[in-house]
């Protein structure tokens, strides 16, 4: 039976208390690790947007991440081609411009075309899979879950050979936003299907938080969905709840080095509101 | 006896089996979705085909001699009517999504124009008692519904869809006019064989087949009767050889697993598509319906005798509920998840629209509340 252990709650009893203090990344920063940086809800076009782009351009520079995994609501709004540059370009080019390559999930108010922008690296497929290393990523279109896209994946997630398996899409299956909470109907059809094929990691958007759940049937589950919006206040904690952050925006950063996955989550002042180490023990 | 039939009708059981979805999907989400989509597919795909058979079979008989719509004179405006608030609902839906950016919602207009028949007649007829009030509102939902029902039985998210297996249709129809010629009365021939080829017709080629009975009705044997009248033992119906009495009974506990497999909706699910059905459907379509008339008054076409604006604006209220129907174009329209949820809860949200429609008749003093004014 496999098992995953976090370690580095401390940060819960921060979150509780409401004091934050910037402090050293503990992400070991190892040369030959997966680092990715992940953003959820994030294309408004506005200034906190803007801030958050800037807060992660800052932690590139001595964490350099080399891929970014988009949580879906890449763009609000209208999406013309001057949107895609106020709204993701311009924000994100000192990331764009050293090499920093972004991976979509499409969410509620993007537009199904979207898949086709060449930045977003989607392939022209709303729902579709990739590989680093011994890492592969699944990326679901959570809009319309229908029976030919789950049937993509049950096939995908069987051929898989690499040895750590994150999902991420949109509608969150664990979540204790407010506004919108745990997609059920959504859960029954992927949980299955994620506990059968062992997959480690699920990371959602769509509630304007952050959240990081409690290990589900083995499954880790984040909600990173404040990376442009935000729901102030809008984290009803529960016991789901591992730890939360609902004060401003945020986005987070991911080291997979062997069998551990570090993850920090970062406010837009570089506060890192949350921290731990997810540890893979199962050996396929 | 003849009551109960009657109450048959309006398939009492389907509220009982929405509420009971509403409750245990929101006391127990997750095994309330794990039944609800264990029994989706043979209720929503299966069952509810002979649910949509009876509603053609009942329009059917209303147009043959002696039925209500025996005249086209009788129908013209309340089907111009339809078609109207049909359009009407689907431009305020479509324009509803455009103005909130989630263009991913945008198919989902057909939901909008969905008309639940069994719900607005058991309303018209308790506030009008019968008469061509009833029966306006009865063509204005069957106009609605067939208009939404074409544009959304094709299902382009369906496994390996064979368009060239509409030919299973066309012979099955060949099958239904060999039997009609050799005086085949049972209606379980018309069902298991034509019936079966239909449905696997409209199965592989990817339109919904839940619509496999519509092109077999037509030579289903007859009676005429007023469409605003669901008592079927009153029109001479003989059991067997009528499909609307042979699947009486069977139809209640569709209805009963329809309301249980579809109702069940979060509470906290609502969204975008949910304010836009509910905009289309008790603005959009009632406004629709109102200008249309209108323009056809203009142009010459006339009301049924006893008809007054007042009555008009209670009926185009009335067309508002899209309940059931709406419920079952959200489950053709989107797979499960989040979409279908919100424009499911707006469905159901529908429901608001039989209070207004009654305030609004009391209002007017219309129908049971009458204190005749000016004719239209």
């Amino acid at each position: 039976m496999r098992r995953i252990a976090v370690t580095g709650l401390a940060i819960v009893a921060l979150l509780r208390s409401g004091s934050f203090a910037q402090e050293p990344s503990t992400l070991p920063n190892r040369p030959d690790s997966l680092k990715f940086a992940a953003i959820g809800d994030n294309g408004t076009g506005d200034q906190p947007q803007y801030d958050v782009a800037q807060q992660m351009d800052r932690w590139h520079h001595h964490f350099a991440f080399d891929m970014v995994i988009m949580l879906g609501d890449n763009l609000y709004g209208s999406q013309r081609a001057a949107d895609f540059v106020q709204k993701f370009e311009r924000p994100y080019k000192p990331l764009l411009d050293a090499g920093v390559k972004f991976y979509a999930s499409l969410g509620n108010h993007d537009k199904t075309s979207n898949d086709a922008y060449k930045l977003f690296n989607m392939g022209g497929a709303r729902y579709y899979t990739y590989a680093r290393g011994y890492v592969r990523f699944f990326v679901l279109d959570s809009n319309i879950l229908d029976q030919p896209q789950l049937t993509w994946l049950e096939g995908a997630l069987r051929d898989a050979t690499e040895s750590w398996k994150i999902a991420y899409f949109h509608h969150p299956l664990y979540s204790d936003g407010g506004r919108h909470g745990s997609e059920v109907e959504l859960r029954v059809r992927l949980e299955p299907l994620f506990v059968k094929y062992r997959v480690n990691v699920v990371y959602s958007g769509h509630d304007h938080i952050y959240e990081r759940v409690l290990p589900q049937k083995g499954i880790y589950y984040f909600v990173a969905g404040a990376a442009g919006e935000l729901r102030f206040g809008d984290l009803k904690r529960s016991n789901l709840t591992a730890a939360g952050f609902d004060q401003d925006r945020s986005f987070m950063l991911n080291e997979i080095a062997g069998d551990d996955l570090f993850f920090e989550a970062i406010s837009r002042t570089g506060v890192t509101v949350d921290r731990g180490v997810i540890h893979r023990d199962g050996k396929r | 006896m003849r009551n109960w039939r009657r109450a048959l009708g309006y398939y009492p059981l389907l509220p009982l089996g929405g509420a009971t979805a509403l409750v245990w999907a929101n006391a127990a989400g997750d095994s309330y979705f794990r039944f609800a989509q264990s029994i989706a597919y043979p209720v929503n795909e299966i069952g509810v085909t002979f649910a949509i058979a009876s509603l053609a079979q009942e329009v059917l008989e209303a147009m043959t001699p002696g039925g209500t719509l025996r005249s086209w004179r009788a129908a013209v405006l309340p089907i111009v009517a339809g078609v109207g608030g049909t359009v009407a609902a689907a431009a305020t839906y479509a324009t509803y999504i455009h103005a909130t950016d989630e263009g991913i919602l945008g198919r989902g207009w057909p939901i909008a124009c969905g008309v639940d028949v069994f719900f607005s007649v058991a309303l018209a007829r308790a506030l009008f008692r019968g008469g061509a009030s009833v029966t306006f509102v009865v063509l204005v939902a069957i106009v609605s519904d067939v208009i939404a029902l074409a544009f959304s039985s094709w299902r382009p998210f369906v496994d390996r869809a064979e368009p060239g297996a509409v030919g299973l249709i066309a012979i099955a129809v060949a099958v239904s006019i060999a039997f009609r010629a050799l005086g085949v009365v049972s209606i379980w021939a018309y069902v298991l064989v034509a019936g079966t080829l239909s449905w696997f017709g409209c199965y592989w080629s990817g339109i919904h087949p839940a619509i496999a009975l519509l092109p077999i009705v037509p030579f289903f044997r007859r009676s005429p009767r007023p469409l605003d009248d669901l008592d079927p033992l009153r029109h001479g119906h003989a059991r067997y050889a009528h499909f609307e009495t042979a699947f009486e009974y069977p139809l209640q506990g569709v209805a009963f697993l329809f309301g249980l497999v579809n109702a069940g909706v979060l509470m906290r699910g609502y969204g975008t598509g949910t304010w836009a059905i509910l905009t289309a459907s008790l603005a959009g379509r009632p406004l629709g319906i109102l200008l249309t008339v209108s323009i056809a008054l203009m142009i010459g076409l006339r009301p049924p005798r006893s008809m007054r604006w007042n009555d008009l604006v209670v009926i185009a209220l009335l067309g508002s509920l899209g309940l059931t129907f709406a419920v079952f174009l959200s489950t053709a329209v989107f797979p499960d998840g989040p979409l279908l949820q919100e424009t499911k809860i707006g469905a159901i949200a529908t429901i608001v629209g039989a209070p207004i429609a009654f305030a609004l008749a009391r209002a007017l003093r219309v129908g049971r509340f009458v204190q005749r004014t000016g004719r239209v």
